[in-house]
């Protein structure tokens, strides 16, 4: 049969298995912080509002801030213990974050849950107000409130949820050890999420190189209604949401419209097991799946509670081999770098990838040699030669208007494959920033 | 040799040219365009940068907007108090004052001086470096020196020096371009005689400023108190100066301990 891919892509890592065997095998172990700093502006949308203050008691799973604005979400305490200051501090946002730092008094002792119950019997209209309840945003690292996603315009017939288990970024296997470990959360969340929002369709996307994940997935989610799982082709970026919508269901996402424009709703993998948590246990967003994997010693996934910092993470895999030169949040090819070790992870998190400083150079430009290699690896069919062109004139408008730098999906697969190692994703991402306050501004 | 063919498409050719140019020079008297002649004027006596500071397309599109009332005179910042006057002379209308305004920098925080967060390696862009992680700069409102105002100044008046923002007030023509590049909103047009000038603008709480810059504003308010004309004043923990009630006595200056106040030329 031929598998099921998108056009364009790249392979980065492909000789050495996409820098995934270190940490392919290690099973999911969990690690508990002796303090931790819950930012309050880990989602898309206005920061929550901190209603606990310093001396303060609390629980595991409490709730310590309440949701701002529409798409705001509750922020839950990690651990239990004592709050140690509740302040700002730089984190990964442009100004700094609203911060509650919670000292862990090691009792892990959980706040009053309330389930709803088996995800087949609990009342659908109950579900969505639950996933709010809980705090769940997007856990593949978009972090969008997933209780917004899951209630989409009246206008927009959604049809199909897909779970995203592609995780084709470098490096990562947290996805993959929950699929492989935790299969039942992952299937009984997509239940909840399609009971909810009244959709018979359930699809679940899986690289084959990961064939073991979709064997245990396709084991648990037999005999359930709906429920499909899919193998897909191994490449970069197969689990970005367009591609995957249109690998899947054969539908392209209008230019500047969203998923539930094409009828489909995507969620993560990670983001349907903590559905499958809110809704059978009532236990909020509190701990995440995440690989840490580089330059550590002993590289592993680590379950981690929500506003652990780096340093500590790193701490629980061994330390570092050598000086870190760059510190990912997120796979090295969308992730983003850390200012320094301090920061702490969110719930969009779902991998600390750590370059020592021999690998963390930034190759020199050289002049671009027009070989179009960028127009063959760009899922979407933009031409990455001619925006960045436009963007050395201060051509902004032609970006926007003619070139349609804002349906580029910044995978950073015209950056890997440049011959000439031209810095071609950060020129779009700022483009696109750009634009985005014009837009804003208007 | 046929000399009759020669001169047969001689004499077509010529025909021809007569016959279109006649036709031309009517349809040119017929169908003429009503130009204000008063437009062409205009258009000599604007800067004619096309910089578009005035918020039209170019110099074309401002001077027909002046000639039908709906631009003002001194809308060509460039073109200056010359420019408005020459303008109110076309136009018949009395052009009020223009006083020369340049774009100042307000930060000093060069490399070295403004605390450095992180190596910054990414792309020469202010606006994305802005974006990762708070900025490059432990300080939130510094200069980071990477070139967003100097790739949208026509008039090279933008130079770096290191690291920091350098604006040569005899190139800089006010248009004002590179105030909304700057993602730190570090340049303001401010009037070309205001010469003392506040250059932090860092308004986090004197603990917090005091050891990311050297030249960090830390809310002493002994400008305040040196000031003899109600010109400085201290809000948000920063100083600033009204240029109005500034007589440039330049007690300010002797009095920062951070020598965050300066004076231009």
């Amino acid at each position: 049969m031929r598998k099921l891919t998108f056009r364009g892509g790249v392979h980065p890592l492909h000789d050495i298995h996409e820098g995934k065997e270190k940490t392919r095998a290690g099973a999911i172990r969990p690690f508990v912080a002796q303090v931790v700093s819950i930012p309050m502006d880990m989602h898309i949308g206005a920061p929550s509002k901190p209603i606990v203050k310093a001396g303060d008691r609390v629980l595991m799973g409490q709730l310590i801030a309440e949701p701002v604005g529409g798409i705001g979400i509750p922020v839950h305490a990690s651990v239990s213990g004592t709050v140690k200051a509740v302040a700002e501090k730089p984190m990964m946002k442009r100004a700094a974050s609203m911060c509650v730092d919670i000292e862990n008094d090691g009792l892990d002792e959980w706040t009053q849950l309330a389930p709803l119950g088996d995800v087949e019997k609990a009342d659908p209209a109950q579900i969505i107000p639950a996933i709010k309840a809980a705090g769940i945003c997007g856990m593949g690292g978009a972090c969008f409130p997933t209780h917004v996603k899951l209630s989409p315009p009246s206008d927009k017939k959604v049809d199909t949820i897909i779970l995203n288990g592609a995780e084709c970024e470098t490096f990562l296997t947290a996805d993959y050890r929950l699929m492989l470990e935790q299969p039942e959360r992952i299937v009984n969340g997509l239940r909840a999420a399609m009971r909810a929002m009244g959709v018979s369709r359930g699809l679940i996307g899986i690289e084959d190189n990961k064939m073991e994940a979709v064997e245990a997935v396709k084991k648990a989610a037999a005999g359930r209604e709906g429920v499909e799982v899919l193998v897909l082709k191994t490449k970069y970026p197969q689990g970005g949401e367009k591609q995957l919508i249109q690998v899947l269901t054969g539908r392209e996402v209008p230019s500047g419209g969203l998923p539930a424009d094409a009828g489909v709703v995507v969620l993560n993998v990670g983001t349907a097991a903590a559905i499958a948590d809110a809704v059978t246990e009532g236990k909020p967003l509190i701990s995440r799946v995440t690989t840490v994997t580089g330059c550590v010693k002993e590289p592993a996934n680590l379950l981690l509670r929500i506003g652990t910092s780096v340093q500590d993470a790193v701490e629980a895999c061994g330390g570092y081999t050598e000086e870190a030169g760059k510190i990912f949040f997120g796979g090295s090819m969308t992730g983003s770098c850390v200012p320094n070790d301090t920061v702490s992870v969110t719930k969009a998190n779902n991998g600390i990838v750590v370059f020592g400083v021999k690998d963390a150079v930034v190759a020199d430009e050289t002049p671009c040699i027009r070989c179009g290699r960028c127009v063959d690896a760009c899922p979407i069919s933009l031409n990455p030669m001619a925006m960045k062109q436009a963007w050395k004139l201060n051509k902004l408008d032609d970006m926007e208007s003619k070139q349609h730098v804002m349906d580029c999906i910044v995978c950073g697969a015209c950056s890997y494959i440049c011959p000439a190692h031209q810095q071609l994703t950060p020129v779009f991402k700022t483009a696109k920033d750009i634009i985005t306050a014009r837009r804003a501004k208007k | 040799m046929n000399t009759t063919a020669i001169i047969a498409a001689i004499a077509v050719l010529g025909g021809l040219g007569i016959v279109f140019g006649a036709l031309i020079s009517v349809t040119d008297k017929v169908f003429a365009v009503q130009v204000d002649e008063r437009v062409a004027k205009v258009r000599e006596n604007v800067a004619g940068a096309n910089c578009g500071a005035c918020g039209y397309p170019g110099c074309d599109a401002f001077s027909e907007a002046v000639v039908k009332g709906e631009a003002p005179v001194t809308g060509c910042t460039p073109g200056g108090a010359k420019s408005a006057e020459a303008l109110a002379g076309i136009m018949g209308v009395v052009s009020e004052s223009m006083e020369p305004s340049v774009a100042r920098i307000r930060c000093q925080g060069g490399c070295g001086i403004s605390v450095d967060r992180y190596e910054y390696t990414g792309i020469k862009s202010c606006a994305h470096a802005a974006s990762l992680a708070g900025g490059p700069k432990v300080c939130p409102s510094a200069c980071y020196g990477l070139g967003d105002c100097q790739k949208v100044c026509q008039f090279d008046a933008i130079s770096f020096e290191n690291g920091l923002c350098v604006i040569d007030p005899e190139k800089c023509t006010a248009c004002g371009m590179c105030v909304a590049q700057c993602p730190n909103s570090l340049i303001k047009l401010l009037p070309k005689a205001a010469s003392v000038t506040v250059r932090c603008r860092n308004t986090q709480p004197p603990k917090v400023a005091m050891p990311v810059c050297t030249y960090s504003c830390i809310a002493c308010k002994r400008c305040e108190k040196a000031c003899e004309y109600d010109a400085i004043h201290v809000n948000n923990f920063l100083a600033e100066i009204d240029p109005a009630k500034c007589t440039r006595c330049e007690a300010c200056v002797a009095v920062c301990p951070k020598k965050c106040i300066t004076v231009s030329a």
